[in-house]
């Protein structure tokens, strides 16, 4: 099933956080995580869109076609209210954990 | 419930958007200057549509169709499989039919699972005034009675003949809902001359005559109405397939009844015994017996399996079978092994194609699945084949006439069980068949020379598994053989063929004492000799495998200081007993007349005489018998050795047996007495004579008379029931674990050419060449012979219960010849083979490769 280089559960989040300013289609989705982490983050597309298809059929985001900035067909993703709440859930664990994981590498 | 919604909705565009997605991706990539994504999409598809599409049941149906297009490229293989699946799950759904027809066949009526058989004080059979109190109390919801094994006589115009009849009471058929094929059942306001023909009955003598209901026929001389006839797949609620030609009312006062009840709705059996002692215990006080009514109340339900519980011969029966299915199930395993090792070997051939699709992504579980999607079809195949096998054995055993004089005809249907039984075999097949060459199939690419070495051991461990497993099944299955060819020269020690017998119940109300009893004995002999046609004529205590009276007591010789405890079977007889059985006298004289007063006399089996005489002359040897309180009783004389006879089964030893005349016998309080008739001609025709002079003899009496071949016919017949299909599962299970243990040897040494290519260049001759070969093959046998024998030794101590005496689960000469069969065909396998590789010119075989 792919070999993600994040950790499993962590590209899920970055997706949702990603559409939390509004829908985006695939691409611009790998483009925003790859900015947004100073470009440490590479998200393959071997392992985006099998966990946008899975986010989608779990409903936490939902997915049309439109018109993408250069006038082509583009699938645009948006987040779900269920997808907020995952969000929030999962993304105080994560801070939990991080914190904890750097906590103790700090001693 | 809205993942599935998605899916249904979506999945026809799946491939479309993902495309398109994906070629914007790579354009939007390229604009902005960032590497494009190369190779891997058709994965990255799979991958993200596998989740959105029912990816299991697409996979499946792909790997079908390949497993199909891969299977018509090879007919060999699937034609070598079919075959032995076939026979194999064949083998085995026939005896899981047999097995349920015997163990969980219900009769053929409404609601079986609440009508029960009963018993008072032990009787199987009621007076039809206890029946008519019974049924008067209410207790039941209903209460049926029926006399099964009975005969009337039939005037088809030409002659008369008795025909098997079962005598009825009237709300029979209505009570316990029995189908009905043609017309109707007997009804209770029936007149008593009407009758049902059994379907068998029906065809064979009326052709299947619609026309002949309401029409008559002449029936003990009188006419008797055709009301019905019974469906062809009836099931009578005697069970094991006795099949009465004709049911009629019951005519004759005096007729008893075996009584069946139908719980009231909602009561269990147990519910309903208290109830019935109180009725029993009205019924003592009513009708005096020389039993009390109340004693040994059976109450119990029709199947046999629900039966076992009370009933011993039931959990043999049981116990037989599920022994059978082991060794079936042993048999299928072989013919699994078969199949294994051909699909072994094909995996190997398809070593290349399975590496590239290793490394071109596919997972290792897709793989093994389609790999175990080809054994299922082969399975499915075999399972197909299978059914059809199983269906043409159960018809043929359907039509096999027993050779007993009993109208039997089992009844065997392939059903709904033998349905899941099947599926269940199926899958256990395809596990055992597919899982080991699927899994070494996929470990392949990993590590090549490794895998290669295992895969070597792998299949020697399957060789040397299976010779275990085909010594096991060889060795039962011989031993089967042995008993069956043992069985059939196996004589109970009397006279089948030309004896009648007579069980007589005397009211004891009128034989206050044994005296009466013996003067009546001898009148009945002296009565039933002057008949025409009847040859001699005795009366004894017991019939073996009626019944049987067990003695153990200590006896003392008058010149030795110490007594011993003896072990005998007891009869007492009258003088013409021997005659009349067919029992040899080896010795001395029988019973006189003139054995009255004066010294007392026994005669002695030959085993009597040779495990407790000490090697005394027999004849006019004198030894006195007492019980265990140290007082010996009145000295007895041996007149007369006679040889021996069986006493309850078929398959037991030679036991001692001590037999007394009646005349000297005091203070019996034995009632029933046994008749024997040896008649001139055929006993059957002779029945109704015997019946009538018993009767007038002494009319109040209870009489039952038949031949005594069916009256022992059902003591006799398991063991060679079971004799014959053992000996069937073990000579298949032979067939098949020879060509299995010829195909993995030959296949083994051919893949052995290119060694022995090279051996042969290196100046290794012929003779090393071929001992190494053969000596390899025999080290495979012996060590699976060895495995085998420790299993086999075991495994078959629980046969001993079903074998003739003198044969031993462990007896040497089974497993010596069942060792000597597969080092023959090892021998075999090997031979051809070998000689193909020795011919071949060394350097071809090398360059072969």
């Amino acid at each position: 099933m792919g070999t993600p280089n994040l950790l499993q559960g962590t590209l899920d989040l970055l997706i949702l956080h990603s559409l939390q300013r509004g829908p985006l289609h695939g691409y611009a989705i790998a483009q925003t995580i790859h900015l947004l982490s100073d470009e440490v983050l590479k998200v393959e597309e071997g392992s985006l869109y099998p966990a946008l298809y899975r986010l989608e059929l779990d409903g936490a985001i939902k997915a049309k076609w439109g018109q993408s900035e250069n006038n082509r067909r583009a699938k645009y993703y948006e987040i779900t209210p269920k997808g907020r709440k995952a969000l929030a859930a999962q993304g105080e664990t994560w801070a939990r954990l991080s914190g904890a994981v750097q906590r103790v590498l700090a001693r | 419930m809205r993942r599935l919604f998605l899916k249904l909705v979506r999945r026809r565009n799946l491939h479309r958007d993902l495309e398109a997605e994906m070629e914007f991706h790579r354009e939007m990539a390229s604009v902005h200057g960032n590497a494009v994504p190369l190779g891997r999409i058709s994965s990255l598809k799979e991958q993200s549509a596998d989740l959105w599409r029912f990816a299991f049941l697409e996979n499946l149906w792909r790997d079908i169709v390949y497993g199909v297009r891969g299977l018509r490229k090879n007919p060999a293989l699937v034609f070598g499989a079919a075959v032995s699946l076939t026979l194999g799950i064949g083998a085995n759904l026939a005896l899981f039919s047999l097995a349920v027809e015997f163990l969980l066949s219900e009769p053929s009526v409404r609601d079986a699972h609440s009508v029960m058989s009963l018993r008072l004080g032990g009787n199987s059979n009621a007076s039809h005034q206890v029946f008519e109190f019974l049924q008067a109390s209410g207790i039941f919801a209903d209460l049926v009675g029926d006399e099964p094994e009975s005969f009337v006589n039939w005037n088809d115009g030409s002659e008369t003949r008795p025909i098997f009849a079962t005598f009825v009471t009237k709300n029979y058929f209505t009570s316990l809902g029995i189908p009905i094929a043609y017309g109707r059942g007997i009804e209770p306001r029936d007149s008593d001359e009407v009758v049902v023909f059994d379907y068998r009955f029906w065809r064979k003598n009326f052709n299947g005559d619609p026309d002949l209901i309401g029409r008559a026929i002449n029936l003990e001389g009188k006419a008797y109405i055709v009301v019905g006839v019974l469906p062809a797949s009836f099931r009578s609620l005697q069970g094991f397939g006795y099949s009465p030609d004709v049911y009629v009312p019951r005519y004759l006062d005096d007729t008893t009844l075996q009584m069946y009840a139908r719980l009231k709705p909602g009561m269990t059996r147990d519910q309903t015994l208290p109830a019935l002692r109180a009725v029993a215990a009205r019924i003592d006080s009513v009708f005096p017996a020389p039993y009390k009514y109340t004693a040994n109340i059976s109450v119990r339900p029709l199947t046999t399996i629900e039966g076992m519980i009370d009933d011993p011969q039931g959990l043999t029966i049981g116990l037989f079978f599920a022994l059978l299915l082991v060794v079936a199930g042993l048999v299928l395993l072989i013919a699994c092994i078969n199949v294994a090792s051909l699909l072994l070997a094909r995996a190997s051939a398809r070593r290349r194609e399975i590496a590239v699709r290793l490394s071109l992504g596919a997972g290792r579980g897709r793989l093994l699945q389609q790999l175990l999607v080809e054994s299922l079809l082969l399975c499915i195949l075999g399972t197909g084949g299978g059914l059809i096998l199983a269906r043409a054995i159960t018809a043929s055993l359907e039509r096999l006439q027993l050779p007993i004089p009993i109208p039997i005809h089992l009844r065997i249907d392939l059903d709904w069980r033998a349905a899941i039984y099947a599926a269940i075999l199926t899958v256990a097949a395809t596990v055992a068949c597919g899982l080991l060459p699927a899994w070494q199939a996929t470990k392949e690419s990993i590590a090549p020379s490794l895998v290669r070495d295992r895969k070597m051991r792998l299949r020697r461990a399957l060789v040397t598994g299976q010779v275990a497993l085909s010594l096991v099944v060889l060795a039962s299955g011989f031993l089967f053989l042995r008993n069956l060819f043992r069985a059939s020269q196996i004589s109970p020690g009397f006279d089948l063929r030309h004896t009648i017998r007579a069980r007589v119940n005397l009211p004891a109300r009128e034989y206050k004492e044994f005296k009466q009893v013996d003067s009546y004995a001898r009148r009945g002999v002296r009565e039933l000799e002057a008949m025409p046609g009847v040859d001699s004529a005795a009366a004894a205590f017991i019939l073996p495998f009626n019944d049987n009276i067990m003695f153990v007591s200590a006896i003392k010789f008058p010149n030795a200081a110490e007594q011993q405890f003896v072990r005998y079977h007891w009869n007492v007889v009258t003088p013409d007993y021997f005659r009349a059985m067919g029992i040899p006298l080896l010795k001395g004289r029988s019973f006189l007349a003139t054995d009255r007063e004066g010294a007392k006399v026994v005669i002695v089996n030959r085993a009597f005489a040779e495990s407790y005489l000490g090697g005394r002359e027999p004849i006019g040897c004198i030894f006195t018998q007492g019980g265990f309180g140290g007082k010996m009783g009145v000295p007895l004389r041996i007149v007369g050795v006679v040889e021996g006879t069986k006493n309850e089964t078929l398959g037991e030893g030679d036991l001692p047996q001590m037999y007394q005349p009646i005349s000297q016998i005091e203070n019996g309080d034995r009632r029933k007495l046994e008749f024997v008739v040896r008649s001139a001609i055929p006993p059957l025709e002779q029945l109704g004579a015997v019946r009538e002079t018993l009767r007038r003899v002494e009319p109040n009496a209870g009489l039952e008379v038949s031949t005594l071949y069916s009256s022992i016919g059902f003591a006799i017949l398991p063991s060679q029931v079971g004799a014959v299909l053992m000996g069937a599962i073990g000579l298949l299970g032979l067939v098949l674990a020879s060509v299995g243990l010829y195909g993995i040897m030959a296949y083994s040494i051919a893949r052995r050419t290119q060694e022995i290519g090279i051996r042969m260049a290196l100046g290794a001759g012929r003779s090393a060449i071929s001992k190494m070969v053969l000596g390899d093959a025999a080290r495979l046998v012996l060590t699976g012979s060895a495995i085998g024998l420790a299993i086999a030794w075991f495994a078959t101590q629980p046969l001993a219960r079903f074998l003739v005496p003198g044969l031993k689960p462990g007896d040497p000469l089974g497993f010596v010849v069942v060792i000597a069969v597969l080092a023959a065909t090892g021998l075999v396998a090997s031979w051809g083979p070998l000689r193909r590789a020795l011919s071949i010119d060394p350097a071809s075989s090398l360059r072969y490769e």
